[in-house]
Parts: structure tokens; sequence; C-alpha cells
């Protein structure tokens, strides 16, 4: 049997998926053509922003994360934003069936922020330890930027692997929040801590 | 009759009929080969598109966060199946994500062109969008061969040759169904052949029968005529030798002679053989009553045997060979006329002299003998008289037995001789048989049956000694 994987237009799939406006997308395309780096900072927070937003497909929350039948999920970067503008864009008309996402940046996570996404960056104010364990218990997807083995990760810890944006689930914390992380996204994940381990 | 016309008609029309039904069997072993061919090809169409629809939802996941190693282990997943030649999966833009093709296929196209699944050159191109969150994020492509023409043909081959072989079945029994309706035709008219040809001989003897009375009667009215012509013959002498014998006693009685006694006598014979006439005539109409007693033939014929030789004359010799001991019961006065009868017949035959052997001996007929094809068997006294003389003719032996046929001149025989001797064996329940052969002689053989009862063998020796 042979595998074709088609991962020489990576930069574009993702430009058109994130649907990037045509300067962006020709920063893009020159930065392509010079490094062909997937890499490469902005790239890599590109594809990292669309993730954050599409990761609402593959989880599930308890009903009572919504106040009402089509409220918004809301999508939060607290602390420190690698995004910029751009994922403002591209989530911009993004729905999950009859929920709008939003996306909304604020400094300092409580149990109250109202978020189903959090994004935490991690800041002079609030670490991203103590981001997490502010909302440790409340039905929100954490996620944090780069896994550290033994450090502070949330439920979804980013990771770098062969050029490719990659990522670990802690299921066991997923469980702990109150939220369901579907199978395809757990069949994806590069390590899953599953909910019975210590 | 009509019945048979209506099957007729039915069997006549069967040919084509089952003609028909051949046509219809192959028209419908095509359209069921059709039907099914069609039918495989939705089911495998179907079954494809579940399973592309299985892996496009498998696989949204890892199309969206560019997981193409997850998609391959999907797409490598479906390599159990052996109608998949190819698959592949394609992202939003239809460029090659994922794919797998067996070694001796052709590998996915780089980029995916078709918006719609297709059948081509045997193989199905089906497409199916892998969707997420109501959006296509990508295509997933799955090439499936579908049975080749040669293995359908091959498959469909039985359901063809079974509808062929039913086909040729039905033509043949058409075929036999058409022979069996000429041979029933061919039959029927033999039949019909046959029932003319039967009313036309039933027609023949009818005619033959007719013919056969007219003749008979005519026989009757010549015999009638014989008989009459020579009983009137025989009378008219013995009338005239009585009337003779009448006026020359007239006259000698008008001379007042009395010598007289002479004509007396004659004018007495003429009557007497006038009344043995008579007797004759009653014992051929059986009118004559009989007087059965216990007689041995052999020694009637030793009694008898002068009077034989003088009634056939010195030109013919007598030789009896009599050994019977068995008695009979009969008219021993009509046995001597039947057997002075057959001597004097015999004698007749013999124009230039000859001989005549008198038999007599006992036997005993266990089966029945040719000779003697009607009779009863038992113990018999036979009695033989064979001459050397001229024989008969088939004709004449035919008649030999009727009355009044006579081969002897007009006056010379009655013709009731021998009818009547067999008329009076018959009477005492015996059998009369004539052989005859025309130069070499004619023997007459008669049977009288063995009177048991009348007395002991012992004693009958002893008589008879």
């Amino acid at each position: 049997m042979r595998e074709f994987a088609g991962a020489c237009c990576k930069a574009e799939r993702v430009a058109r998926r994130t649907k990037l406006h045509l300067p962006a997308m020709t920063a893009m395309f020159v930065v392509l053509g010079m490094t062909a780096r997937a890499a490469e900072p902005s790239l890599e927070y590109a594809v990292k922003g669309a993730y954050l937003y599409k990761f609402a497909s593959f989880v599930e929350w308890p009903q009572t994360a919504f106040g009402e039948a089509d409220g918004a999920v809301n999508v939060c970067i607290v602390g420190r934003d690698p995004f910029g503008p751009e994922l403002d864009q591209a989530v911009a008309g993004q729905r999950l069936g009859p929920r709008a996402i939003v996306l909304r940046r604020i400094a300092v996570a409580t149990r109250d922020s109202g978020c189903h996404i959090m994004f935490v960056g991690g800041s002079n104010a609030q670490s991203v330890a103590a981001a997490l364990a502010a909302v440790r218990g409340t039905p929100v997807l954490t996620v944090t930027d780069v896994a550290r083995p033994g450090g502070a990760n949330g439920i979804i810890a980013f990771a770098i692997e062969n050029n490719r944006v990659r990522f670990d689930i802690d299921d066991r914390a997923a469980g702990e929040n109150g939220i369901q992380v579907r199978a395809p996204l757990l069949a994806l994940a590069r390590a899953v801590r599953p909910r019975g381990a210590p | 009759m009509t019945r048979w016309a209506g099957l007729f008609r039915l069997w006549k029309g069967t040919p084509s009929i089952a003609l028909l039904g051949a046509v219809g069997l192959l028209i419908a072993g095509v359209a069921l080969t059709v039907w099914q061919e069609q039918t495989y090809r939705a089911q495998k169409s179907r079954e494809i598109a579940v399973q592309a629809q299985i892996l496009a939802a498998s696989v949204t996941a890892a199309v969206v966060f560019d997981d193409n190693r997850t998609a391959q282990d999907y797409l490598n997943a479906l390599a159990v199946n052996p109608e998949l030649e190819a698959a592949a999966v394609y992202d939003e833009a239809g460029n090659l994500f994922a794919g797998f093709s067996r070694p001796d296929a052709l590998p996915p196209a780089g980029r995916v062109t078709a918006r719609e699944s297709s059948v081509e050159g045997g193989r199905l191109h089906m497409l199916q969008p892998v969707i997420q969150n109501g959006v296509s994020v990508g295509v997933v492509y799955l090439r499936a061969v579908t049975e080749s023409l040669a293995q359908r043909i091959l498959r469909y081959a039985a359901i063809m040759l079974l509808a062929v072989m039913a086909a040729l079945l039905v033509a043949v029994l058409a075929s036999a169904h058409r022979t069996l309706t000429r041979a029933n035709a061919a039959l029927e008219k033999q039949a019909e052949d046959l029932a003319e040809t039967n009313r036309r001989l039933h027609a023949e003897i009818e005619e033959r029968e007719k013919a056969e009375d007219a003749l008979r009667h005519s026989q009757k009215m010549e015999a009638i005529g014989q008989l009459s012509g020579g009983v009137a013959h025989d009378f008219n002498n013995l009338l005239t030798i009585i009337k003779g014998n009448l006026q020359l006693l007239q006259r000698r009685m008008i001379q007042g002679r009395t010598d007289v006694q002479r004509y007396v006598d004659s004018a007495m014979e003429g009557l007497n053989r006038a009344a043995v006439l008579t007797q004759r005539l009653l014992a051929f109409s059986r009118r004559q009553p009989l007087s059965p007693q216990p007689v041995n033939l052999s020694r009637l014929v030793a009694n008898m045997q002068e009077l034989l030789r003088h009634s056939v004359g010195d030109k013919v010799e007598i030789a009896c060979q009599l050994d019977a001991e068995w008695w009979t019961l009969c008219d021993p006065n009509q046995m001597e006329n039947v057997i002075l009868n057959l001597a004097i017949n015999a004698r007749d035959a013999m124009s230039g002299g000859g001989k005549v052997f008198i038999q007599t001996s006992d036997i005993q007929l266990e089966n029945a003998a040719t000779a003697y094809e009607d009779i009863m068997k038992g113990d018999y006294v036979r009695l033989s008289v064979r001459d050397t003389g001229s024989g008969m003719p088939e004709e004449v032996l035919n008649k030999a037995i009727d009355p009044f046929f006579t081969t002897k001149p007009l006056g010379q025989g009655t013709g009731l001789g021998l009818s009547v001797s067999f008329g009076y064996i018959r009477q005492s329940n015996g059998y009369l048989n004539i052989e005859s052969e025309v130069g070499k002689g004619t023997t007459i053989t008669i049977l009288m049956p063995r009177h048991a009862l009348a007395i002991p063998l012992a004693q009958d020796k002893m008589t008879a000694s």
C-alpha cells in the first residue's frame, strides 16, 4: 500500500481555512516561498488560532454551561495574546450549529468569566497555573500554548511535532471540568491522559 | 369425436405456443440478467457510498486538524475491503490529503477534479464530502472495482444456460407434440380405413351369405328335382311291373285259368320293393323307428360276407380283417344296410374291378385326432370300407353326404345311400368320415361308441368263440 501525504501546501490550506484576507495571504505566500517552515511564529499561531475555535465541534459541554439554547460559544484569550487580530477575522461568522462563536480577550480568568474555551497565555497578572486553577471544576476547555511535561497544562496543550501543530489531551482534567472531549479529537491527540490516570 | 377434434386443434396450436414460451423464457432470462446487473450495481454503489460516508465521518477531525497520519490510518483500515482499489481524502481545496492504492492499481489523483460519483471502465468512483459543522472541509474518494464483465457474464451464464435449456426443452416438447399430432392423425386415418374395410367386409359377408342361401335353395330345389325324378322313375318301374302282372292276372282270370300264382308273386314283389323304397325315404327323413341292440360289428360283417360277395359281383374281391371285439349299440338291420350300401358304392367306383377292404377294430381316442376333430374322447369300434376305385374329386367329396346327390346316371341311384347311412350313424351316436383321393380310392370310416354295459368282456369272448 502506498500512502500519499499532502503536506506540501499546508500554508495555503491553513490560509484558506482561516479565511485570511488578501494581504495576510500574500504575506503568508511570501513567507512560505522564503522558508516553507510551518513553525514560523505567525503561521504557527494562525494554525493554533484556527484550531482553538475548531475544538468546539469536538467537545461537549454540559447544558448548564450555556445560558440559552442558542447562546454563544465564548472563546477567551486570557493574558498574553499570541494570535493578534487575524484570529478575530477568522472567528468572525463562525458558528457551532445555532451558536455563534465569539472571541473575547480577558486579563484575568475567574470562575464567572463565562468562557467555554479558554486559551491561557499567562501574564504577570495571572500565571498559567493560577488561571487554570481558577476555572478548575467549571465547564471550560482550557488550552495552553506549549506542552510542558509536569508543568501547568490545560486540557489541551499544543505541541510542535515534525513541523506540525499537534496537541496533547488531558482527559482527566476534562472530566474534572465536566466536559466531554469526543473520540475523534482524542484520536488525533499526540498523547492522552486518560480519565482513570493518577 | 368432436372432443378429439378439439384436442387435435389444441395439439396443432401447441408448437407456436411453445415457441412463444421459449422466446418468452429467453426474454425473461435476459431481463432477469439485466435487472440483476442493475440491482448488483445499485447495491455495490450503496455499499461503497456507505463506506465513503463512514470514512468521511471518521476523518472529519483529522482533516480539520490537519492530521493526515490519522487520516491515513482510517484509509488503511479500508484496505481490508478487497473491492476497494484506491481511497483518498482531499482537503477543501481539492488537494490530496491522504490516500492509498493497491500495488497494481492507479494511485489516486493529486487533485480531485470530479464533482460527482461515476462508473467508468468497470470501476466505481465514489465521492463523498467531508462535512464539519455544516461546512464541507474536504472530500473522500473511493475507487471500487466492480466485477469484470466476464465475471458477471459468467455469473449470469448459469441463468442464461437454464433459460436456454428450458427453451430447448420446450422446443423439443413442441416438436414431439407435432410428431405425436401427425402420428395421431395417421393413426386416426388408419382406424377410419380399417373401419371402412370392416364395413365392406361385413357387406361382402352378407352378400356371400345371401348368395349361399340362394345356392342352398337352388341345391335344395335341384335335390327335390332329383328326388322327384328318381322316386317317380323307381315307382313308375314298380307300378309298371305291378300293373303288367295285374293285367296278365286279369286276362288269365277272364280265361278262367288258375295258373296265376306267379303274376301275383311278381306283383307282390313289386309292391315289396315299393315298400322298401318308402322305408328308405322314411329312414332318410329319420322317421323310421330304430330298434338298437348290442351288436358286434366283426360278427355282423362276418355274417353278411356271402351277401356282400353277391352284391359286388365277380369282378370285385372283398377282403375282411375283423379285429373288433367290443360291442356297440345299434340297429343291426340298418347297420347291414349301411355296410351293403358302402360295398355297393365301392363296387360302383371300380367299374373295371378291384378290391374292397373291410376292417373292424377297437380304438381308444385319448386325444382328438386330426381326422376326428369333433369327436369326444373314449372307446370306439371302428369299421372302415376301403376301395381301390376312382376316388372322388374335392367338389364331389364335399357333396357326397348331401341327400339325393349322386354321380350315377338317372335311375341307377337315388343319391340317398350315403346320406341315409350318415343320418343313421349320427342317430346311433356314431361318426362317419370320408377320405378320398382321385385315382387311388376312397375310405369310409365309421366310429361307433363302445357299448360297455352290454356283456362282460370274458363272456363276450366266450360268446365270440
